[in-house]
């Protein structure tokens, strides 16, 4: 246990209290009635609502089942097929597209949220502003952006003949785009997610030590960057982790307004999972898939939590 | 602090009592869902429908006229009624069925989405109840469609035939004249294109309506049977007369003869622009006929301009009398029914009353004989009942006659081919691997 | 920074602020049109006669049943997530013991599952269980799910707390759950109440597991009351925007709400300063 510098107490206190205090303390926090009777109820919970189907997925993965009658057991083979099928690949593709960036407006979200923390006439208000879309159910947003990206009579194309262009892309047909256009939804959806979060995490910072630093004559900027930042390290990282896994198995939106077209230029793992199981009765097939999205959730989550893990990790 | 521990316990226990227990306990409660074991002697049906009262409030209406009919004659029975939403009610009839706990009467679709549950023993033969009368109810060869090995599965509801619906004032007002030949219709095409209005509105986002223009190729190029043979294997998907189909398809793609953006619009935004008098033609079929004759929201200058006309014929091949359709839903009675019998009974009830009722009060055309002379019918119904009655071949959607997986082939493809993602010769070749894989 | 660089700063606020807020005020107008003008028209254009009608459709159809479980199946599952996730956070984060590590790591595994996986082995076994059709099916599912994000948002703050308020609270003969309850909780209170608000949405419109989980009318909630208008062959989507807007308002009178405790939350822990 390393010894902590405690303010305000001289030295003797601090080990005076140290002594006596780490005893009591590592009793206390290391008793594992309290930690069962904490963790426990949490664990049981997922442990038969989350884990349980966790684990049956696998199992159907390796049976041929269309979900209707007999299951067969089959062994590797949908975890083989998937593996050689172009359409799972283009579909993860696609998902790791868009877990791409979704973390790099991670910054933008950050940035504003920056602004909204400090102490700006009006933030408060713009703040719950900002908040809005996070409120609509995907049907509404979708309904939304369907409108807006309509060829014809679309708010996008329609301000883009203006502007003279003469024949603006229909957005969700053609391959090259639509994926593109899908994420701008997607990036405003969650703008309010994680404004909400980074704001918490900012009002959280002790006032001195921001007006320590103002003091120091530090600029705005300066503030943000070398101070508030690394304050909030490990909110970023889970908002980092948040926002990757989230993409990884985002379904919503994108199964609504294409359905995964045109001729699957928009398909996520997600959405070829679903349409698998449910549209082309590949029970089986579709479980092996779902399995494997978790597999390269779970791997590229180890990875980014390695690359973004510290020696000097903030634990008191 | 052992006091205080018991507490806590204490509390974490209740909790846990109070989400295990108030679960079971409310479990109590459902017992009016569950099909046939109910207290004292009456007896539960339990009926899925996708007809909310919300969206389509006619045939709500007459779902639950015919249940409290059902159940005024059947003193002994309680229908008990669960109503979803399309896309909702497949999606949750495919986890009932993994869990062997299908309604005992529901609604199916025809052939390729019937099939599993067919030899997933799931569904009940109707063929007793056919036989004893109610066959004869049926418009010849409805039932087909739900036949397996001379078997029965479904009880259809609704027959439908595709046309090309276009708006007679934009044709006046381009001088154009209704086709008879694909050269015919390919110049209103060009001269409704230079007139600068969009022929053709079509969403295929939603797939099946590019189905359907490629079905009318391929059946006006080779004939009525050859698209079917193809998915039974009779034929190879290869022949030269679906290549030349998808070919068609593209040059109709080339003169741009459909909305700008088609592969990304959804049917409905596409219906809404031909409704909107934004595109000249829509290729639909006749579930569709309301908004064109009786549904009040539609102003009636629209309704009056609509007319229709049978898909072309191209180079002088094909018969205009040969279509895309056949029957939508369809009722379906569970093997595994603890009340088999009185689910068949409601079942061969319901198609009855439904007959009698559909086209009046709904609109749809029933699956069951209608003598147009019997009924006041706007004229666009009786044409269509008259279309029926000289059909000489009506080929069911492709998409419900293939197995589901060859169907999502078959509806990606669509949109490949439409969008030149795919050569007409891929298009094929990806339809002759996903049929002769099954 | 001087003026000029402000008046940009607002600007850009402003646009972005614009941007954030027309889904209500589109919402709003989508709600009083009918199917033509919803398709035709462009988003923005007022509608040509304002049809409230669709709103008392969206009351005809019997959304109040709807509406109360929807407010009590989310608040029920918000408490038991909130309480669950901060007492297992705090004994992974705060207290000493092995396995700390490897159950945080199952938490998040937690995340990961696509929903559309679990339905289905959910399905079943709720069926074994009787608790197929009942509103507690609901419950639970959301609590679970809801967990592991919960905690993730939580963790960050737990790490940040400060020892010394432990150590102090125990050397002065404090129990844990009295340090737990009456010390550490409030301090939370800013990031409870983020996670309140982000439970909220979550579960406020949820519907695959309502659809899924429960066939009687009197359970079922309001995303499901939007089902009720999408038809076969036809969809009234000015009655959905009539049924949208009714359920956005009472969330976003809670969201307000809790959005001010985010900052009263924090000005009342500033303990820590």
């Amino acid at each position: 246990m390393k010894v902590k510098k405690i303010r305000g107490h001289s030295r003797k206190d601090v080990l005076l209290l140290n002594d006596m205090g780490l005893n009591v303390m590592n009793k206390v926090m290391s008793n594992k009635w309290i930690i069962a009777i904490y963790t426990l109820p949490a664990l049981l919970l997922i442990g038969v609502l989350i884990f349980i189907p966790l684990v049956l997925t696998g199992y159907y993965g390796l049976m041929d089942w269309d979900g209707i009658g007999d299951m067969s057991f089959i062994g590797l083979e949908n975890y083989k097929n998937a593996i050689v099928d172009g359409k799972f690949w283009s579909s993860a593709w696609h998902s790791t597209l868009l877990a791409f960036f979704s973390t790099l407006s991670l910054a933008i979200y950050l940035m504003i949220s920056m602004i909204l923390a400090s102490k700006l006439k009006g933030a408060d208000f713009l703040r719950k502003i900002y908040l809005i879309p996070m409120l609509l159910s995907s049907v509404a947003i979708a309904q939304l952006w369907i409108k807006v990206f309509n060829p014809t009579n679309g708010m996008l194309n329609y301000v883009l003949m203006k502007l003279g262009i003469e024949n603006p892309p229909a957005w969700l047909a053609e391959p090259s785009f639509v994926l593109f256009a899908i994420f701008i939804p997607i990036l405003w959806q969650y703008a309010g997610f994680y404004i909400l979060i980074y704001y918490a995490a900012l009002k959280n910072i002790p006032e001195s030590i921001i007006e320590a630093a103002k003091i120091d004559g530090a600029s705005p900027l300066q503030i943000a960057y070398r101070i508030k930042l690394p304050l909030i390290k490990g909110i970023v990282k889970v908002t980092i982790v948040l926002a990757i896994v989230g993409s990884l198995k985002y379904f919503d939106l994108i199964y609504v307004m294409t359905g995964g077209g045109p001729n699957g230029a928009s398909e996520v793992m997600a959405s070829y999972m679903y349409k698998l199981a449910f549209a082309s009765n590949d029970f089986g097939y579709g479980s092996a898939i779902g399995f494997l999205l978790l597999i390269i959730t779970l791997i590229v989550t180890v990875i980014i939590r390695k690359l973004t893990a510290t020696k000097d990790e903030i634990q008191y | 602090m052992s006091k205080k521990k018991a507490l806590s316990l204490l509390l974490s226990a209740l909790l846990f009592v109070l989400v295990l227990a108030g679960c079971s306990g409310s479990g109590d409660d459902n017992e009016s869902t569950e099909g046939g074991k109910n207290a004292g002697d009456k007896k539960t049906v339990k009926f899925m429908h996708l007809w909310p009262e919300g969206s389509s409030a006619q045939h709500h209406k007459i779902v639950s006229d015919i249940v409290a009919d059902f159940e005024a004659e059947h003193k002994d029975v309680t229908v008990d009624v669960e109503v979803l939403s399309n896309e909702q009610y497949k999606d949750k009839i495919k986890v009932l069925s993994t869990s062997n706990e299908l309604p005992d009467v529901g609604m199916t679709w025809a052939a390729g989405y019937l099939a599993p549950y067919v030899s997933g023993n799931k569904f009940a033969s109707l063929n007793d109840i056919l036989d004893s009368g109610l066959g004869n109810e049926f418009v010849a060869g409805t039932t087909d469609a739900y036949a397996i090995d001379g078997q029965t599965y479904g009880l259809p509801l609704e027959l439908n035939i595709v046309s090309v619906y276009y708006n007679k004032k934009i044709f006046d007002d381009n001088g154009l004249d209704v086709p008879k030949t694909y050269d015919e219709f390919k110049e209103v095409v060009k001269t409704l294109k230079s007139n600068g209005v969009a022929p053709i509105a079509l969403g295929n986002k939603d797939r099946w309506t590019g189905s359907m223009w490629y079905m009318y190729f391929a059946d006006r190029i080779g004939g009525g049977e050859l698209l079917t043979k193809a998915i039974n294997r009779e034929e190879s998907f290869e022949s030269p007369a679906l290549v030349q189909a998808a070919e068609e398809i593209q040059n109709l793609v080339d003169m741009d003869a459909f909305v700008k953006g088609f592969n990304g619009l959804s049917d409905e935004e596409a219906k809404s622009m031909f409704m909107n008098e934004q595109a000249a033609m829509y290729l639909i079929a006749t579930w569709d006929l309301p908004n064109y004759t009786t549904n009040e929201d539609v102003p009636q200058s629209f309704r009056d301009s609509v007319g229709y006309f049978p898909f072309p014929t191209v180079d002088g091949n094909g018969d205009v009398n040969s279509f895309v359709g056949g029957p939508g839903v369809g009722l379906f009675v569970s093997e595994d029914s603890d009340v088999k019998a009185e689910a068949k009974e409601f079942a061969s009830f319901f198609v009855k009353q439904w007959g009698a009722r559909a086209v009046t009060d709904v609109g749809v055309i029933p699956a069951t004989k209608v003598d147009p002379n019997e009924l006041d019918l706007p004229q666009m119904y009786e044409d269509v009942l008259n279309d029926l009655n000289n059909a000489t071949n009506l080929t069911l959607y492709a998409d419900v006659q293939m197995s589901s997986d060859t169907a999502q082939v078959h509806l990606d493809q669509i949109q490949a081919l439409f969008g030149k993602d795919a050569s007409p010769e891929e298009f094929v070749k990806a339809h002759e691997e996903a049929l002769s894989k099954e | 920074m001087n003026r000029i660089g402000y008046y940009l700063l607002y600007v850009f606020l402003a646009i972005v602020a614009l941007f954030q807020i027309f889904p209500i005020i589109w919402l709003f107008l989508f709600s009083l049109k009918d199917n033509r003008e919803i398709f035709a028209g462009s988003p923005f254009a007022l509608p040509t006669e304002f049809r409230w009608e669709n709103y008392q459709k969206v009351w005809d159809g019997g959304i109040g049943v709807y509406f109360w479980n929807s407010v009590w199946i989310t608040a029920v599952a918000i408490i038991l997530t909130v309480v669950l996730a901060s007492m297992a956070t705090f004994a992974i984060t705060r207290m000493q013991w092995k396995l700390s590590k490897l159950v945080l790591g199952l938490f998040m595994v937690g995340l990961m599952i696509p929903i559309h996986s679990a339905i289905i082995p959910l399905f079943s076994m709720f069926l074994k269980v009787n608790l197929i059709d009942s509103p507690w099916s609901i419950v639970i599912t959301y609590t679970a799910y809801n967990l592991p994000i919960t905690m993730m948002i939580l963790l960050g703050f737990y790490y940040t707390l400060p020892r010394e308020i432990e150590e102090a609270a125990i050397i002065d003969g404090c129990s844990v759950h009295r340090m737990f309850f009456r010390i550490i909780l409030p301090m939370t209170g800013p990031v409870i109440s983020t996670t309140v608000i982000i439970n909220m949405i979550y579960n406020w419109n949820e519907f695959v597991f309502v659809n899924t989980f429960i066939s009687s009318d009197k359970y079922k909630t309001l995303t499901v009351g939007i089902q009720n208008f999408i038809g076969q062959y036809m969809t009234d989507w000015g009655a959905i925007g009539a049924t949208l807007i009714i359920s956005v308002l009472p969330i976003l009178l809670a969201f307000v709400f809790f959005s001010n405790k985010v900052v009263e939350g924090i000005s009342s822990s500033a303990i820590k300063g």
